[in-house]
């Protein structure tokens, strides 16, 4: 019923969040080929991307993940998580 | 008492209303749905011709509502989560999931986000 929703996300005249990422030239890439690193968290998954490991930065270190087709249209950062989560430490001196 | 899509609804409720009973359906869809059939806004549900109660059960059984639509919702949660994206680690946290703060009042968050999500 809504058929502009979806899009209202992003402008739609900008388009996808296209990032020039160095993708492998050979797909599917060899094995034991390293993860593309990147700290483009905003980098909107496109269809070819599917099968690649990425390394994407935490804000700390880089954390792989691997592309699945359910992740298309979506973002890197979506699956890196940046924040730890709570724990309480001991203190020994008070 | 009347049957629309197998609930029964009394004579004197109003048919918008009554509409709007089923999930899926709110204000606009309702409306939408009297200005199709002829149907004014203020009509009583024992007020519809047999053939209007036809009409509008044909047409509500081939819209996604009610368990259709709360398993749709449910299963969008759960595909989050296992796709393992930030918002569906907010749904099983029970935290706001659109970057809301969450120092003080979260408690519609924490009342309803959760992996299987009361509807």
């Amino acid at each position: 019923m809504f058929p502009t929703r979806s899009l209202l996300g992003r402008s739609v005249w900008k388009g996808p969040n296209i990032v020039p990422l160095p993708l492998p030239r050979k797909l599917p890439p060899p094995p034991n080929t390293p993860p593309i690193r990147t700290q483009k968290r905003a980098a909107t998954i496109l269809p070819n991307f599917v099968g690649l490991r990425f390394a994407v930065h935490n804000g700390k270190t880089y954390q792989e993940i691997q592309i699945t087709e359910e992740m298309v249209g979506r973002k890197l950062g979506e699956y890196v998580a940046t924040r730890k989560r709570f724990t309480y430490k001991q203190s020994k001196n008070k | 008492m009347v049957f629309i899509l197998g609930v029964n609804f009394p004579e004197r409720n109003l048919l918008k209303k009554s509409l709007e009973s089923f999930f899926g359906i709110g204000g606009h869809t309702s409306s939408r749905l009297l200005a199709r059939f002829n149907i004014h806004p203020t009509c009583r549900v024992g007020e519809l011709a047999n053939k209007q109660v036809l009409d509008l059960t044909a047409v509500l059984s081939d819209m996604k509502i009610e368990n259709d639509l709360r398993r749709e919702v449910l299963n969008d949660i759960k595909r989050l989560k296992e796709t393992g994206t930030y918002r569906g680690r907010r749904h099983a946290l029970g935290l706001p999931v659109r970057g809301q703060h969450t120092r003080t009042q979260i408690k519609t968050a924490v009342k309803l986000n959760r992996m299987e999500r009361r509807l």
